[in-house]
């Protein structure tokens, strides 16, 4: 690489800063931003913590509430809503309000004017910092002034969790991950086939492919799993469990869906490739696997890992179906949990462990996207 | 209308391709209206003319990449349009280069070169390497061999897909523009390897639009206009007195 870019001439040079120099007022703007949005939520944090950890009890006001002693976790629901009635909590909301207010209208009133680019944007981050705090704190006022007592009894009682958590909880994550994973798997391999047949110039092949991707794009996958399994019991008489027929159904319609991102990858690669290649006398086959496929993938593989974070949230729907306890995935498990206590807390833990999955491979998705196409733009280069 | 290559073809010499009575359609649309051409062995085949006049599709119904809609395709006394043929066999022996060089991006310059050495001819790794190097020094490139496309400038990368196509040991090579997608600069470069081609006996057909090259180095040209061969013969015959007025005028443009 460092060879072809010195023969290019390439000269590798940090470029000179631009940006100016600050000012007091823009200063100013973009400081009460900050400060206000920490008030804001630095101050719920910080309160919350506080409120939990100091080893407090059940307060009068909370029994009036109907947080009675022999309510499990009352304790915890007690701390969450008393500190977001208490006066520090309050003091802190409106202060940011205030700081916010100041921020957005010194920021606005004065970017216009700024000289430099650095007092410009410091202007601007300033009044954007302070909308997001007044808004903030505006939500949190208003749910302080509702039934905050209501909903986290019911949403934020993680204390009900006890005995479901975390041995239970980890194995359903542990079933989500195998149902999309074994599912996306099933899903790319019917997809590739799928994807071929959709590229064939004879319509024969391309027919039935195509009839496949559009029914199972175009039905919902809740009555697919339905459906499915009542067909393999009845129509078959094949009885297979629900989990087994979870994997079958996500990869069937996963691969109507990875069909369409292969056959848009290699329509993706430039005519040329493919006529280079049969003009060295390479069989179509040939050519697919030696000139193009090897360069489609790269493109694929972003779109398939949105694909499969889809399924793992898609898992949620075999809930439709009876699954045994050794097969409860989280969405299952949660429904068990609220059913045996009537708290649906446990439905705040499925998203959260939805989430400890989803946002690794969100962040992931993105990072090879960026790679990928600066990687692209390194092959595309160069050219006349 | 004089057909000073049919006589030559007259001669008894088999000609190495020959195409009789070419039509092509795409959609409604027809591109190609009766075109003949023979070629014999060592000679080159200039062909001129304006931006979609058929000149390309011309060179691509030769390899079959595009099927005639009527018309017959013989290459070394084969007729390769029957629907029987081994159209992947043929090709091994019509390289072909083309205007966007369509190098595979992800292989390295050799590599780009041996992976049909290996994959349709079945040498084994180090012939295949081999003949690849003798082909990047015979373009001036085996110092290059490691490099990817993207590393290399399109002159180089032209030469490269030149190599590409004389590793197979074709009998018959087709340059679809070669040097239109290349800057102004790196045009002589590509042109000289063809021209050293050509001296070495190789029978080319050669799609182009410099005249500079067309004149010194076709045995024929043709001008191809409106899907039909307007104008056929001797390449410095026809420059120094062009008979129809559509040559004319586009020799007045190009010149």
């Amino acid at each position: 690489m460092a060879t072809a870019e010195a023969e290019i001439g390439i000269v590798r040079e940090a470029p000179p800063d631009t940006r100016g120099r600050s000012s007091p007022v823009s200063a100013a703007a973009l400081w009460l931003g900050i400060a206000a949005i920490t008030f804001v939520l630095g101050g719920l944090i910080f309160v919350q913590l506080n409120y939990a950890l100091s080893g407090r009890v059940l307060t009068r006001d909370c029994i009036d509430l109907g947080l009675t002693p022999d309510i499990e976790g009352a304790v915890g629901v007690c701390n969450i809503v008393e500190g977001l009635a208490s006066s520090e909590m309050t003091t802190l909301l409106y202060g940011g309000i205030a700081l916010g207010l100041v921020a957005i209208v010194l920021g606005f009133a004065t970017y216009k004017r700024m000289d430099t680019i650095r007092r410009r944007e410091q202007a601007l981050t300033g009044a954007i910092l302070g909308i997001q705090a007044v808004v903030l704190a505006g939500v949190i006022l208003a749910f302080a002034g509702g039934n905050p007592d209501l909903f986290t009894k019911h949403f934020l009682n993680f204390a009900r969790l006890t005995g479901y958590f975390p041995g239970a909880f980890l194995k359903a994550l542990k079933n989500t991950v195998i149902l999309a994973f074994v599912g996306e798997v099933g899903g790319v391999i019917i997809g590739l086939v799928l994807s071929i047949m959709v590229l064939s110039k004879r319509r024969a092949a391309r027919a039935p492919a195509r009839a496949y991707i559009n029914f199972f794009r175009g039905t919902p996958l809740i009555w697919q799993l339905a459906t499915v399994y009542f067909l393999l019991l009845f129509g078959f008489n094949i009885k297979l469990s629900a989990f087994t027929v979870g994997v079958i159904v996500f990869s069937v319609n996963t691969g109507a869906y990875a069909a369409e991102v292969f056959r848009a990858g290699i329509q993706s690669i430039e005519r040329g490739q493919m006529e280079a290649a049969r003009s060295l006398g390479m069989t179509y086959f040939q050519a697919m696997r030696f000139a193009i496929v090897p360069q489609a993938v790269r493109r694929v593989i972003p779109p398939l890992m949105n694909e499969f974070v889809i399924l793992i949230k898609d898992t949620a729907l075999v809930i439709v179906l009876g699954l045994l306890e050794s097969e409860y995935e989280l969405f299952t498990w949660a429904r068990t949990g609220v059913s045996d206590t009537f708290n649906a807390t446990f439905y705040t833990a499925t998203a959260l462990g939805y989430l400890s999955i989803t946002l690794p491979l969100i962040y992931l998705v993105n990072k090879v996207e960026k790679r990928l196409r600066s990687g692209l733009v390194g092959i595309a280069g160069a050219g006349g | 209308m004089i057909d000073p290559q049919a006589s030559a073809t007259a001669s008894g010499i088999e000609p190495l391709i020959r195409m009789e009575e070419i039509h092509k359609w795409f959609g409604d649309n027809h591109v190609l209206r009766g075109v003949d051409l023979a070629l014999e062995p060592g000679e080159v085949q200039v062909i001129i003319g304006p931006s979609g006049g058929g000149k390309s599709t011309l060179l691509r119904c030769t390899n079959l990449l595009e099927r005639p809609t009527l018309g017959r395709v013989w290459f070394e006394g084969q007729d390769i349009t029957d629907i029987r043929a081994d159209l992947d066999a043929v090709r091994t022996r019509m390289g072909m280069v083309f205007q966007q060089f369509n190098l595979f991006p992800h292989m390295t310059a050799i590599r780009n070169i041996t992976i049909a050495l290996e994959k349709v001819l079945n040498l084994k790794g180090n012939e295949a390497r081999d003949r690849a190097m003798e082909q990047l020094q015979h373009v001036g490139l085996e110092h290059k061999a490691d490099a990817f496309p993207g590393q290399l400038s399109g002159g180089q990368q032209q030469r490269v897909a030149i190599a590409r196509a004389l590793a197979m040991k074709p009998t018959l090579m087709l340059f679809d523009e070669v040097t239109s997608a290349l800057d102004p600069e790196l045009v002589g470069e590509v042109l000289e390897v063809m021209r050293q081609l050509a001296e070495e006996g190789m029978t080319m057909m050669v799609v182009t639009h410099e005249m500079g090259f067309a004149r010194e180095v076709g045995t024929w040209m043709m001008f191809v206009d409106g899907g039909v061969i307007a104008e056929r013969g001797r390449p410095k015959e026809m420059f120094a007195k062009p008979d129809t007025e559509r040559l004319q005028q586009f020799f007045s443009k190009v010149l």
